[in-house]
């Protein structure tokens, strides 16, 4: 593109740097991808009090202008990664395997520059879980990637999911107590094994021994009730389907049926081998979240993603969303994964969708994010060309009507007017 | 050739018990108050008088000094005395330990806190697990104890966890906190009750805040330490009415950690400056306060969180930190300004007994 086409003009004064205000924008675009399938060109997005406040073609709407005048190339949804880890290992309790009442947002810190990493790569809203070193790790937040410096005031929704872990991840490096005392050292599971185990023995507790003391219970039957997801990572084929008949066991063995326990809703976060047997994630219907494309060709668990993972999985019918799976990696942020699953078949509207509305709905935040529409949150990626295409980059990141992310003058060609 | 004895053991005079009077170039007394050419007069280890025109009582050993006499100096965080016996890692929870009672009041690391100026210290358990006791208040000589327990320590840090230890997270330690004092009983109850303070150990921001909202749920007061960008949320401290313990300070601290430091004091939180001894060096404590000054902290806010307003924090105002009729006779004779890091503790006085001194070589 030209730079002609791509000029971002700031009608008024500089954006303070400390406390940005929510203002009204006028966000002038040559291409408006709302997500809702009306793609729009030479078409105005207007932002009032954090919200969409209308997204048009007719310049008759000339006269509800606000002075405040962003000009780019193109604009969409913030972007939402259902994947990341701002956290580190003080977001696992050690103690016990299954802690499904530990909250991360206890330990999540709204001054820490992940958040700005985020932002920067166009993405706005998050879910935020505990490192996968236990079973049943705890309870995931949404939040957004900026906005007031607590993590209460971003949080979009609390307790959101309950986050677990198949595979190896929970039970390596976990010393057997052969051969050495059992203490402290000696976690259980030490095996693949192990750490199903650990996943049926709590849900078969849960339906069938009522111990209140538990502090998790509630978290357990809200969970196996399907009133909160649960978000169970799982890379590698053997995985999925342990993940996936797991689900089945609960919904057909009597046992919960008595209790009002057989609903649980999965989602199988870094499914990279599902490409594998899409049938049976379709069968299940059971929601995908993909890791990000690996670089050398395995990814964690020695997993192979194929690059038409996303496409396999879509044509099936399943859900399928993107994530950086929390790298910091430049290679493997949300933008640049959306351009590889385009790559490997899926359309713009689709890889669009697969990074916005689609995550947005297995988190459960569908009403308030993932689409450009009027009454939605004003969570925006301004972008210098076709989005998730190598040669166009965010040069801008609006959340709850809020620019909290100027790329501008670090574009060739881009000019600021004040 | 100019070069400094140390006379650890025999100071000359002040040997006597007797009363004694200091007669100094400018005594401050704190508050902000400079008399000069005043006269402090001190008997059975506290401070008698104070004034320009006081009589100096008949047999009493008069001292002229050519400099700054002031109240001694504050410590508030630290571990002499007790090196190695402030951590019992074998549980999360030691709220009944007693720091205060792990001290060896004759150590020989005191000598280097006294001969910089300062007379009392603060003694902290370690910020680890989720509380490893109460602090005490101990003098840095003569054996005194001047308030055990002063505080219940609480440990709001990811620094406080351990990989190998339960808790290992930080909703696991918030967890065994709402336990601590879901029922409380011996010192936590009193905690709970607003009778002890507690000393919340934090580190990040978030730890700030965290703190602060435990406080604010339990309704507890305190102090909090270790958070050298406290000052960046200062506001949510200043409403939850907590005091600030600023870490120690060095030559070498960034300027957004000195601006955080004033943005406290801005907001009139009572400060106070942590050393975090033996490993810090005792004239850590006066250089800290320098540097704030350095960055424009108020004089007088600097000197406070020295004194009198590091005695409040640790709840011994009503004996110590300022020099008052009535007061313990904890004196320091400075050869010249003691926020300016050139001038020097010449003598040391703690209940009125010299306890370390300096004397120029000729």
């Amino acid at each position: 593109m030209t730079a002609a086409l791509f000029t971002a003009v700031l009608a008024l004064a500089a954006v303070p740097v400390q406390e940005p205000e929510a203002r009204a924008w006028t966000i002038q675009a040559e291409r408006v991808y709302t997500g809702t399938g009306r793609n729009m060109e030479r078409s105005i997005v207007l932002v009032r009090g954090g919200q969409v406040s209308a997204v048009t073609a007719n310049a008759d709407e000339e006269k509800e202008r606000t002075q405040d005048v962003l000009r780019v190339y193109a604009v969409t949804a913030g972007l939402v990664d259902a994947g990341v880890r701002v956290t580190n290992w003080t977001s696992v309790e050690q103690s016990n395997e299954v802690t499904p009442n530990l909250r991360v947002a206890d330990t999540l810190d709204p001054f820490a520059l992940d958040w700005d990493r985020l932002l920067r790569s166009g993405v706005t809203t998050v879910l935020a879980s505990p490192l996968d070193r236990n079973v049943i790790g705890g309870l995931g937040v949404v939040l957004k990637t900026a906005g007031p410096e607590t993590i209460a005031a971003r949080t979009v929704k609390a307790d959101a999911v309950l986050r677990g872990s198949m595979g190896s991840d929970p039970s390596a490096g976990n010393h057997p107590a052969f051969g050495r005392p059992t203490d402290f050292y000696s976690r259980r599971p030490t095996t693949r094994m192990g750490v199903e185990w650990e996943w049926r023995k709590a849900f078969f507790d849960t339906a069938l021994n009522h111990n209140e003391n538990d502090p998790g219970r509630a978290t357990l039957v809200a969970a196996l009730q399907g009133k909160l997801p649960i978000f169970i990572q799982a890379w590698t084929t053997q995985d999925i389907r342990t993940a996936v008949f797991l689900r089945e066991e609960v919904q057909t063995r009597p046992e919960f049926a008595a209790a009002g326990m057989n609903k649980p809703r999965f989602v199988i976060d870094a499914a990279a081998e599902a490409w594998k047997e899409p049938q049976l994630l379709a069968r299940s219907q059971t929601g995908v979240i993909l890791p990000p494309f690996p670089p050398a060709g395995r990814t964690r668990e020695n997993a192979f993603m194929a690059w038409n993972t996303a496409k396999v999985l879509k044509d099936q019918g399943v859900a399928v969303a993107l994530s950086s799976h929390g790298s910091g990696d430049l290679e493997q942020r949300l933008s640049v994964q959306a351009g590889y699953a385009m790559a490997g078949g899926l359309t713009f509207e689709e890889a669009l969708a697969a990074v916005t509305s689609i995550p947005a709905m297995l988190l459960g935040v569908q009403d308030r994010v993932g689409t450009i529409e009027v009454g939605k949150d004003a969570d925006l990626v301004l972008w210098s060309g076709e989005p998730f295409q190598p040669g166009a980059r965010v040069v801008g990141t609006i959340v709850d009507g809020v620019l909290r992310y100027e790329g501008w003058t670090a574009v060739q060609g881009a000019t600021v007017e004040r | 050739m100019l070069s400094i004895l140390l006379a650890l053991a025999a100071a000359p005079a002040l040997q006597n018990d007797g009363p004694l009077a200091i007669r100094a170039k400018a005594v401050w007394t704190g508050g902000g108050k400079v008399l000069e050419n005043a006269v402090v007069v001190v008997d059975n280890g506290r401070i008698q008088a104070v004034g320009v025109d006081v009589a100096i009582p008949d047999g009493a050993e008069l001292v002229e000094h050519d400099g700054v006499l002031t109240a001694g100096l504050i410590a508030l965080h630290g571990a002499t005395g007790a090196v190695g016996e402030t951590r019992d890692g074998t549980r999360p929870a030691l709220p009944e330990g007693r720091v205060g009672l792990a001290v060896d009041l004759r150590h020989l690391d005191f000598v280097a806190l006294r001969e910089a100026g300062i007379t009392c210290i603060l003694v902290t358990p370690d910020a680890a697990g989720i509380t490893g006791g109460t602090t005490a208040v101990v003098k840095t000589a003569g054996g005194t104890v001047l308030r055990d327990p002063a505080h219940l320590s609480l440990v709001f840090s990811n620094e406080g966890l351990s990989g190998n230890t339960p808790p290992t997270s930080t909703s696991g330690a918030l967890a065994l906190l709402q336990n601590l004092f879901a029922e409380p009983r011996g010192i936590v109850a009193e905690a709970r009750a607003g009778k002890l303070p507690c000393l919340f150990e934090v580190r990040e921001r978030e730890d700030v805040r965290r703190a602060i909202a435990f406080a604010k749920d339990k309704k507890l007061n305190g102090a909090l330490h270790g958070a050298a960008l406290a000052g960046e949320v200062a506001g949510d401290i200043k409403a939850a009415g907590l005091s600030v313990i600023v870490p120690a300070l060095a030559i070498g601290t960034p300027k957004r950690t000195l601006d955080a430091v004033i943005r406290l004091q801005k907001e009139e939180i009572p400060l106070g400056f942590g050393l975090d001894t033996p490993w810090n060096h005792a004239e850590a404590l006066r250089l800290s306060a320098v540097m704030c000054v350095r960055a424009g902290l108020d004089r007088q806010a600097a000197w406070e969180a020295l004194t009198a307003g590091a005695a409040r924090i640790a709840g011994i105002e009503a004996r110590v930190g300022r020099i008052e009729r009535g007061l313990d006779a904890d004196l320091v004779m400075w050869s010249g300004d003691p926020l300016d890091v050139g001038s020097v503790a010449r003598r040391v006085l703690i209940g009125g007994r010299s306890v370390a001194a300096q004397e120029e070589v000729r």
